[in-house]
């Protein structure tokens, strides 16, 4: 894939469809959901249905008593429930023989944690909706607690680091790679410093949906709870993709391919100075952190043998 | 045909042609997913069946389903009802057409792989419509007259129909299967009214939108006066039914012997078909004893049951389930809140056929004798566990 001749179809995405939301709607200033929620129906079109629920996005898209702040159509459930009402809306348009596009959209809270047996369950019965999870690493809506997908050392509001504790002691739920062993039809990891390759996967995943499940995984920094700069975030998620942090797959029924290959990766020390989440993180801690995300990105590089 | 309860439940649940039907299995209920799926799998329904991977997800496949347009039934029992429990109150804001059988039983706290009806109470304030059934042909028909108030216009609230788990789930009785031609005309009516919002690709709804304040206050209200609206609706799809198909069941209530009566029994489910052969007994010995079987749980009957206990000496109230906090039984506590209306008058409420334990006909035979010497301004106990007492 050259970048080249990518690059201007993704300003081509924000000339053809009509931006969905109400002007002056706005999320944290630096927000990278904020973004992904902008260009999801960029791609994917207006005439999507969301199904979301409590999370950083909610308080957009759930509108207020009679009013709404966007034109999209949105089915609010709760953290327990998203992959599961999806499923019914699904199904129901299957029966009548309706052609519409299901998309969840939800925080890594509802899909590793509350949400993930639903979200397993849809994977399994190979259901026709696309989940796509931005991943801020916990709980940022409530004020910075850890999930699932917290990595080893962050420091949040519940694993503080502090005198004895060198913040969340456990790595992350790797759950696109999760989605991906159950033999979803596709899943995918992407993020917002590399647009165009988050613009073919959604695209993808809109035609394999009439193959079945479909997962992809949005790396989204929050700049409020990783305290970095608000004009910082998309340059965090550039360095998580260069240091092989948030390395860029994708697997066709099981086929991995890695979309991005990194071909001198930097250290992950480099990502993570830029994050203050990080910054009581000890040189060993460091490398053992180097050495987690080695051992991550080899267990991807290797499933890309099938290629 | 001769088929057990469950079946039964299955069988109302094909007529009524639901697009998607969940099923996640749990003892007493399981029959009734099997029997779904048997029918899918010889294709005598072409319902989406979703086999779930757990209950909580059973309820919001459906929720969501229903809020898309479709018709939409599942089936659980006691801790399957528990583990739904967020989705079956949000689908009720929904406002969710849904149909819900439960085979009840005991709800968690204490294990029990046995009948009661702990698992109604549990949701009692959830925003469902609950109805209670006596026997199996009374399941399918109440099915059938749930789609017809669930989805009315008017109404567009959740429905769930109870029936007795271990007994009426499992004990097969003569069911007459109505004609798929009668089912479809009676359930015609709800194609004439307006259509209810649902979700449309493309166009700006939100479903289940965050409630502010006086927003919030507003929705809550209407969602009570269609939940208040239902009981009188009942009792008018009841007849309809009736004229239809020769069976109705009373609507709310079920009056037996009421009207010359002194003093009254209330019961729902299966024992009120026991209350029957002991109020008939004790009529013999010129006890003026009546039956009311509670149909309608919620909303609670009050306009039908002051109507019927008004003038009466004393009420005994079978309970098979407990309260926590009022010392009495929870159908007791909500008779209790007729006073008012009815005047002071003996209650007293008896808990009995916990945990699949038989109410006998001795059992109801002992109550009614209470009643009656209680009607007579002799003294009473107010609460009576009958199996410790035996």
């Amino acid at each position: 894939m050259t970048k080249q001749k990518k690059k201007p179809k993704i300003y081509d995405y924000f000339k053809e469809t009509e931006d969905p939301y109400a002007g002056g709607v706005a999320w944290c200033p630096g927000c990278t959901l904020e973004l992904t929620a902008r260009f999801v129906p960029k791609v994917l079109g207006n005439d999507i249905i969301l199904v979301g629920c409590p999370c950083c996005a909610a308080p957009v898209l759930y509108g207020q008593n009679l009013g709404t702040w966007h034109r999209l159509s949105y089915f609010s459930s709760l953290m327990t429930g998203v992959a599961s009402s999806a499923t019914g809306i699904s199904r129901y348009y299957r029966k009548i023989g309706r052609d519409a596009t299901v998309v969840c959209f939800t925080g890594d809270g509802c899909s590793a944690d509350v949400g993930f047996q639903p979200l397993s369950g849809a994977a399994e019965r190979n259901e026709r909706i696309i989940y796509i999870t931005y991943d801020n690493e916990g709980y940022m809506n409530t004020g910075y607690q850890r999930s699932s997908t917290t990595p080893m050392g962050a420091s949040t509001s519940t694993t503080p680091a502090g005198t004895i504790s060198h913040g969340k002691p456990t790595p992350a739920k790797n759950v696109p790679l999760l989605m991906a062993m159950q033999g979803a039809a596709y899943a995918a990891t992407a993020t917002l410093s590399h647009l165009d390759d988050f613009a073919r996967k959604l695209t993808k995943a809109r035609q394999k949906i009439k193959e079945g499940f479909v997962y992809i995984h949005v790396f989204s920094p929050c700049v409020m709870g990783w305290r970095i700069e608000a004009d910082m975030s998309i340059q965090v998620c550039r360095m998580a993709v260069r240091t092989n942090y948030f390395p860029l797959w994708e697997a066709e029924n099981g086929r991995f391919r890695l979309t991005h290959e990194v071909s001198s990766p930097k250290p992950v020390q480099e990502y993570l100075r830029l994050i203050r989440k990080f910054s009581h993180l000890k040189e060993t801690e460091i490398n053992e952190f180097q050495q987690m995300v080695d051992r991550k990105y080899a267990v991807i590089k290797r499933l890309c043998v099938t290629e | 045909m001769v088929i057990t309860g469950n079946a039964t439940a299955a069988y109302g649940a094909m007529l009524c042609r639901p697009d998607v039907a969940t099923s996640y299995p749990i003892t007493p209920m399981s029959e009734v997913a099997e029997q779904l799926s048997a029918f899918r799998a010889n294709g005598l329904m072409e319902t989406e069946m979703v086999e779930v991977e757990g209950e909580n997800s059973a309820m919001n496949v459906v929720a969501g389903a229903s809020m898309a347009g479709g018709r939409t039934f599942t089936a659980t029992s006691s801790w399957g009802l528990s583990f739904m429990y967020d989705a079956v109150q949000h689908a009720a804001g929904f406002r969710a057409p849904i149909v819900m059988v439960i085979a009840n039983r005991e709800a968690p706290g204490i294990l029990a792989v046995s009948g009661g009806q702990q698992d109604i109470i549990s949701v009692r304030d959830a925003g469902w419509i609950q109805i209670i059934v006596e026997e199996g042909q009374e399941i399918l028909d109440t099915i059938i007259m749930a789609y017809r108030l669930a989805e009315d216009y008017d109404i567009q609230l959740p429905v769930m129909v109870n029936y007795d788990g271990f007994y009426l789930s499992y004990m097969a009785t003569a069911i007459e299967i109505p004609e798929q031609t009668d089912v479809d005309h009676f359930l015609a009516t709800l194609k004439e009214q307006p259509k209810r919002q649902v979700l449309e690709p493309g166009v700006a709804l939100g479903c289940g939108t965050h409630g502010i304040e006086k927003g919030f206050v507003e929705l809550r209200y209407r969602q009570c006066v269609a939940m208040e609206r239902a009981a009188a609706k009942l009792d008018e799809i009841d007849r309809e039914f009736g004229e239809l198909f020769g069976r109705s069941y009373g609507g709310q209530i079920e009056e037996y012997r009421i009207d010359d009566a002194d003093i009254v029994v209330v019961a729902s489910g299966g024992v009120a078909g026991t209350a029957k052969v002991a109020v008939d007994t004790k009529r013999e010995q010129g006890i003026k004893v009546g039956l009311i079987k509670l149909r309608l749980f919620r909303p609670f009957p009050r306009q039908r049951l002051v109507e019927a206990l008004n003038g009466k000496k004393a009420i005994g109230v079978i309970d098979r389930s407990v309260g926590f906090g009022w010392d009495c039984g929870p159908m007791a506590m909500e008779l209790r809140a007729l006073t008012p209306e009815i005047g002071i008058v003996p209650i007293l409420s008896y808990i009995d056929g916990l945990a699949n334990l038989d109410i006998t006909i001795p059992h109801i035979e002992r109550a009614i004798d209470e009643v009656q010497s209680a009607a007579l301004g002799k003294s009473y106990q107010e609460v009576t566990w009958i199996p410790l007492e035996e």
